[in-house]
């Protein structure tokens, strides 16, 4: 294992542990800019963990062992994801894999036990969450698939480090199809993170929410595990956004350097379609996932007339 | 033509068949001993359960094809009478039998074509024997794809597969549903893969159509359903509809000359038809354990059965985790070999068929989501939340054959789930082409990230025991859930029909559903509010319905044939002499 690899694992690691919540914070912050207010500082989701952290967590009526597992197989879930998702084109091997495909099931596997969680309470708004937040899974996983699908035939394997170092340079962008792929990535970042038009994440309203409904029934430490596993949900998707799908350098070292200034744009970009984009009604987001689908598949059709 | 000797042998692909039979009978026959002693006709139904096991057994070690026909019928037979004597031949009972057996013999012709036209050119053990590319190609394999498909329950000749499996005693739903299905599948993949050549890229991307349609339609009218063992019923069509998918990769790759992908397809497929047959029983005979302790299977009706029942419970909440694709359990092992195939089915084609197997792969990517939907929707509505009935507050833990039966199929779904890569090397080298691939507990395939499945098993245990150790154990008293003060009272609880349906109305379009809402009221006050909904499978409206009634009509105009007079008849007689003496003279017959 080279140093460069060793320097981007831990920036991996520390990145996607520990630096997570910085993403939601700095989309919040520049959000309420945008919006004329002054808003919290970019740090303020570590505030709420440090203060979720010292608090007690709730025992409803009725609740059995997979109410308390919950939110611990979200956060192991998502952690295997981070370990999953390389920064660069070299990553130490955490014995897990760098497959592209194996990060659906993983989302999936959390997905299944957030919304577990939200029978097992009977609560009214967590399943309302749920049953949205599964019927939008359906096409954003499709959506999912495709995107990297696209970029798996650019760079010719689903091993992620390959995908990065396949799609660097300017090579990969002579055809139009990572382009295509990038529209429906986006898409599919949107969705992940719980942004408008799909989603809005600063309500609690039950006609508002899908991704908040089920944390409601959570409090204390379990609500920090779901809530660093949403920040870090961010991460990965917006790291995948950068490392595969925006035009990105050869070689680690580089891609380590540009990797923070990546996210910050990226950030940025978020909370300016969050400003200027209302929500969506629920019922219309697949339309535009499967806008999103259609164009992944314009661009794999147009990588393989490239190639053959 | 080959002579009327019977033979029977065992090779590789008959071999991993059997021990699929094997590991799913054992279970099952435990299961059934104790679970059918106390039901009228219980000996006979076990006895012709047993008989229908050795018929399994006869299709899949045929090796001429009379023995296999014979035991192809013999299967049909055999369980429609289980079912018959198990219900004890009441009205439903025998229309869903002749339904049946109606719907697998009118597609099971393909069968006997296919068949019989592969033993006529002699291509058994030959593949060389038919011309690659060739009319009678592609006749023996869209026949053996009707015939065999209908056998197995794709789409859109399934209609039998939820009518005939909710009827069946639990043991025998889980052998239909877990084994007979798979021996029609096996069936399909020798005549596809092994007896018929290399086919062209057209029949592999219909046989991909074919695997996705099924495998997005049985899972959306599964979503709907809320008789548990229709659902799993209707599951089994989805999940044969990816097994079918695998295949239709390795038939593309192998037409596009990339045989170690077609090898890898083709042990994707088999992974799973081994993965299914294990959970699929599973889930099955836990339904069989919820149906006798809480007297019904309306899952709107159960409830908190994990707190009642942990063993039976936690088992039924293994084989669910399973089915949905959940890492590190096998469904997601397998799925995740099926995505990789249809990848490369796009990487190695060219735009048509790249195309074509993107959109499959478009398809098993929404599978999947849907598959986690709606056992999400069955694990909460059946084993979590409070009891929804006094029967289900009563429940008990069933006694210990049932369990055991349960508790060996979990352990067997962990076991596959963290060690795929065991049978993954056996199963490349099954292809007749013979891949080869090293052997590794998890699944090493080149060209991909890998699945380390044990590491990732080890990695998503020992996090999520760290983190609930972390959790600590301070918490709040208890109180009841939120509901903004309310109480939450049995009325205001979700069901089913509540939690599916903003995929009804992003769906409503394709699906068509049936609404029906009636208001009573009396001096303007509000009596009673009465809510009907039901999905109808379209393809009863709009496929069988008019061809049943063009049948009935075409038979009763052919009824006028028979006159009853002896005139006639003999007349008809001295007429078909004639015919066949002219025939002869011609030069036509023999």
């Amino acid at each position: 294992m080279s140093i460069a690899a060793a320097v981007a694992g831990a920036v991996q690691v520390v990145g996607g542990v520990a630096l997570a919540p910085l993403l939601p914070g700095l989309v919040q912050h520049w959000k309420a800019r945008l919006q004329g207010r002054r808003g919290p500082t970019p740090l303020q989701p570590y505030r709420e963990l440090r203060r979720l952290w010292g608090k007690s967590t709730v025992d409803p009526e009725g609740a059995s062992v997979v109410y308390r597992l919950s939110p611990a197989v979200v956060a192991a879930a998502v952690l295997a994801a981070i370990l999953i998702v390389p920064v660069a084109e070299a990553a130490p091997g955490w014995g897990v894999g760098h497959d592209a495909l194996a990060l659906a099931g993983l989302l999936a596997l959390a997905r299944f036990a957030v919304a577990a969680s939200s029978w097992d309470v009977a609560n009214g708004f967590a399943l309302m969450g749920a049953s949205r937040d599964l019927t939008l899974a359906v096409f954003v996983e499709a959506t999912l698939v495709l995107a990297l699908a696209v970029a798996a035939l650019e760079s010719g394997t689903t091993d992620l480090r390959g995908v990065v170092a396949g799609t660097a340079g300017t090579h990969a962008w002579a055809s139009p199809a990572l382009a295509l792929g990038a529209l429906a990535f986006a898409l599919v970042v949107l969705a992940e993170t719980g942004r408008q038009p799909v989603d809005n994440p600063d309500t609690h309203l039950e006609l508002t929410m899908i991704h908040e409904g089920p944390l409601l029934e959570y409090a204390g430490r379990d609500l920090a595990y779901l809530q660093w596993a949403a920040a870090a949900r961010h991460w990965l998707v917006l790291v995948l956004a950068a490392q595969i799908f925006l035009p990105h350098p050869h070689g680690v070292w580089w891609q380590l350097a540009i990797l923070p200034i990546a996210l910050v744009v990226l950030c940025a970009a978020l909370a300016l379609a969050e400003t200027l984009v209302p929500k969506m009604r629920v019922l219309l987001v697949p339309r535009l996932l499967a806008l999103g689908a259609v164009a992944a598949l314009l661009g794999i059709a147009a990588s393989i007339a490239g190639s053959s | 033509a080959s002579s009327f000797a019977p033979r029977l042998g065992v090779d590789g692909l008959s071999a991993l068949f059997l021990a699929t039979l094997g590991l799913i009978a054992a279970p099952a026959l435990v299961f059934s001993l104790r679970y059918l002693q106390p039901t009228p006709r219980g000996r006979l139904v076990g006895t012709l359960t047993s008989a229908f096991l050795l018929a399994l057994a006869l299709v899949v070690c045929a090796r001429d094809p009379f023995t296999f026909l014979a035991g192809w019928e013999l299967m049909t037979l055999l369980s429609g009478a289980v079912i018959l004597v198990a219900r004890g031949a009441d009205r439903e009972a025998r229309q869903t039998v002749f339904s049946y057996l109606a719907v697998t013999h009118l597609g099971g012709v393909g069968t006997w074509v296919a068949i019989l036209l592969l033993a006529q050119a002699e291509a058994i053990g030959n593949p060389a024997a038919i011309g690659s590319g060739s009319g009678l190609q592609a006749a023996i394999a869209l026949a053996a794809l009707l015939g065999m498909g209908t056998k197995a329950g794709v789409m859109p000749l399934h209609v039998w597969l939820p009518r005939a499996h909710p009827l069946a005693p639990a043991p025998v739903s889980a052998l239909m549903s877990g084994v007979m299905i798979k021996v029609a599948l096996y069936g399909l993949i020798r005549v596809l893969v092994e007896w018929d050549g290399v086919l062209p890229v057209w029949l592999g991307v219909v046989v991909l159509a074919v695997g996705a349609l099924s495998a997005v339609g049985g899972v959306v009218y599964a979503l709907f359903q809320h008789d548990l063992k229709r659902l799993l019923a209707l599951h089994s069509i989805e999940n044969v509809g990816i097994i079918v998918l695998g295949i239709g990769a390795c038939l593309v790759l192998r037409a596009r000359g990339a045989d170690a992908w077609a090898a890898f397809a083709f042990a994707a497929a088999l992974l799973h038809t081994v993965n299914h047959a294990v959970f699929k029983a599973l889930l099955f005979l836990g339904a069989g354990v919820f149906e006798r302790a809480v007297g019904s299977l309306e899952i709107d009706r159960l409830g908190g059965l994990l707190r009642r029942m942990p063993w039976a419970g936690g088992a039924f909440l293994v084989g669910a985790m399973a089915i949905a694709g959940l890492p590190p359990l096998n469904g997601f092992a397998s799925e995740w070999l099926t995505l990789q195939a249809l990848l490369h089915v796009a990487q190695y084609g060219d735009v048509a068929d790249g195309v074509a197997g993107a959109i499959a792969l478009a398809a098993l990517g929404a599978t999947a989501a849907l598959a986690v939907f709606c056992f999400v929707k069955v694990v909460g509505l059946v084993l979590l939340g409070p009891p929804r009935t006094p029967a289900a507050a009563a429940a008990q833990e069933p006694p210990l054959p049932l369990r055991a039966a349960l508790l060996f199929l979990a352990g067997t779904c962990v076991v596959l789930g963290a060690a795929p890569g065991l049978l993954f090397g056996t199963l490349v080298g099954l292809a007749p082409w013979a891949g080869a691939a090293p052997t590794h507990a998890g699944l090493q395939v080149p060209g991909t990230g890998s699945l380390p499945t044990v590491a990732i098993a080890v990695l998503l245990l020992g996090t999520t025991a760290a983190l609930a150790v972390l959790r600590g154990r301070r918490s709040a008293a208890p109180a009841p859930t939120w509901a903004c003060g309310q109480l939450v009272e049995p009325a205001l609880r979700w069901t089913s029909a509540g939690f599916t349906k903003p995929l009804r109305l992003v769906l409503e379009a394709v699906l068509r559903p049936q609404r029906e809402i009636a208001v009573r009221s009396e001096g303007g006050v509000l009596q009673e509010v009465s809510y009907s909904g039901h999905v109808p499978q379209l393809i009863d409206d709009r496929l069988y319905g008019p061809v049943t009634r063009f049948s009935l009509a075409a038979a009763g105009h052919a009824r006028r044939l028979q006159s009853g007079s002896l005139g006639t008849y003999v007349a008809y007689l001295i007429a078909l002499v004639l015919v066949l003496l002219a025939a002869a003279r011609l030069g036509v017959i023999g």
